[in-house]
């Protein structure tokens, strides 16, 4: 592959605000759009911005963006798309049209909401059992397409490297504690080895807690010109790459190794279009929907080796706080990720690097924050990235 | 060979999985009893999964054909919970396998794998091709190629 990397938006689109609900990890007795519809109020008066001021709506699938119009009573607006999630999509969509003019001022936005392929307790709303599709996947056992292929390349990447079950929970149990100190979190109650090991298995070697945690819950974000944004009220966050990776042997099963997927495009990408890379970061943001989804992205972006990710970790961590500190001084995913603070794909992650980057993340706060890296989704069809700094 | 029934009957005969033009010949090939992979005629790859045209060469020459069902384990779990089917208990975790077929290094299908204790199902272990019937449809299983434990 050689692309000609160019990067004409370097830092002129921005975050101007991240907003979120906080997740929960039960059925609440509200809509999808309610959740959707908070916070992005939120994140609009967070960055003084009209409902009229906004031109453009950018989501997941649920709500749509016409649904969101309807419901905000945002009166005019000349984009809208719904891309797949994870968020890094929406993310790049909001960069896309903002840049070229489509649209001055974006509402982004993703909502969780626990639907049956998730959790068998959502079955028991019947409000939510339209929700069947997403993530399914597998209608037979034997199916490993869908969630079920990241089990399958967890039991490849063990074998290979001879790596161990604490491997994984290393990551588990890193997120749980920075979600101690995040109230949007879902689950916050302290992780230990001990306890990670006895959790209950799903699909071997992945237990539950691998797999992120299905919650209720919206982030919203409004996105537009890094000009515009340092008029409004919050300190700018300025985009300064983003990116999706895909190769075409894509599919769970025909990936050809942990070594040639989504991840290494994004990592090249990256590090082509943008200004800093790892040596260069205040915090890292591997995505975590499942613990080896993390491992990977931690190795992929340079941090260490293949399969060295596990004594990775152990070399960097930081004993007091039970979680990692690269060099005693980056954490990943501060705000406890997808295992913790709950599944949002992605969206959690890119607004807890907003809220550091603008110095607002209160208790998780890492003194003089200016560069957030994101790497967001799996090996097979979603792998993403961004890098984010804060202006000036 | 290809097994003469409606595209509707297909589909009832396999209701669990999801079918279409480019998938049709591969639940024909399951009803002989054959498992069918694309292979493209005009440069001789083989695809999974299934597909309208070969993604090398943009040939649509691609012919389900028969695979010889030998191959080695290249991922294997365990479900402790999974979707209902017949047959499928998971007091005992279920094996759920990917074999890489010795077709082609990368081409690869799943399947469970039967006849052989959970201990014994590690991935590089070799494996054939078998079947047995689940909702009085054949499907394809695996056994160890070297298996001596007990045959059902």
């Amino acid at each position: 592959m050689t692309p000609g990397w160019r990067n004409p938006a370097k830092d002129l689109v921005a975050i101007a605000s991240a907003a979120t609900t906080g997740f929960f990890a039960s059925n609440t007795a509200r809509s999808q759009l309610s959740y959707a519809a908070q916070a992005a109020i939120a994140a609009l008066r967070a960055a003084g911005v009209s409902a009229a001021e906004v031109d453009g709506i950018i989501g997941s699938t649920s709500p749509t963006a016409s649904e969101m119009q309807q419901a905000l009573g945002i009166p005019v607006v000349t984009y809208f798309a719904n891309p797949p999630i994870p968020f890094v999509n929406q993310l790049s969509a909001a960069v896309a049209a903002v840049h070229s003019g489509l649209c001055n001022v974006v509402l982004a936005y993703h909502a969780s909401y626990r639907l049956p392929w998730n959790t068998s307790a959502s079955l028991k709303d019947p409000f939510r059992r339209g929700g069947m599709t997403g993530g399914a996947g597998a209608a037979v056992p034997e199916s490993v397409s869908g969630s079920v292929g990241y089990t399958a390349w967890a039991s490849r990447y063990l074998h290979e490297y001879g790596g161990t079950r604490e491997d994984l929970g290393l990551i588990a149990i890193n997120g749980r504690s920075n979600a101690a100190n995040n109230p949007a979190a879902a689950l916050r109650e302290p992780l230990t080895m001990p306890g990670y090991l006895d959790a209950r298995m799903i699909r071997y070697p992945l237990c539950i807690l691998d797999m992120d945690i299905a919650v209720d819950g919206a982030d919203a974000f409004v996105i537009t010109t890094a000009e515009r944004a340092r008029d409004m009220r919050l300190k700018p966050v300025l985009i300064n790459a983003a990116t999706l990776g895909m190769t075409s042997t894509s599919s769970e099963m025909q990936t050809p190794s942990l070594r040639e997927h989504g991840q290494q495009v994004v990592v090249e990408s990256l590090k082509a279009r943008g200004d800093f890379w790892i040596d260069d970061c205040d915090i890292y943001f591997p995505y975590d929907g499942f613990s080896i989804i993390a491992l990977n992205w931690i190795e992929n972006a340079g941090f260490c080796g293949p399969g060295e990710a596990g004594e990775f970790l152990r070399q960097h961590w930081d004993s007091r706080t039970n979680r990692v500190l690269i060099d005693g001084r980056v954490p990943l995913n501060p705000h406890g990720g997808s295992l913790s603070e709950g599944a949002s794909q992605g969206s959690g992650h890119i607004r807890e690097a907003v809220h550091q980057l603008q110095g607002s993340a209160g208790d998780r706060q890492v003194a003089g924050a200016a560069r957030a890296i994101v790497t967001a989704g799996g090996f097979f069809f979603n792998a993403q990235g961004a890098l984010l700094r804060a202006d000036g | 060979m290809a097994c003469e029934i409606s595209d509707e009957d297909l589909i009832e005969r396999f209701p669990a999985y999801a079918i279409d033009h480019d998938t049709k010949a591969r639940y024909r090939g399951w009803l002989d009893r054959v498992m069918l992979v694309d292979r493209c005629r005009n440069c001789g790859t083989w695809h999974e999964p299934p597909g309208p045209i070969c993604p090398l060469c943009w040939s649509t020459d691609t012919v389900p054909t028969a695979v010889g069902g030998s191959g080695t384990i290249h991922m294997a779990i365990f479900l402790h919970q999974g979707p209902p089917a017949e047959g499928v208990d998971y007091t005992t975790p279920y094996p759920v396998v990917v074999v890489e077929l010795d077709e082609q290094a990368g081409l690869r299908i799943s399947s469970t794998v039967v006849g052989a204790g959970n201990a014994d199902i590690v991935i590089g272990r070799r494996v054939r091709l078998d079947w047995i019937e689940r909702g009085g449809a054949p499907m394809p299983v695996f056994r160890l190629d070297d298996a001596d434990g007990v045959r059902s």
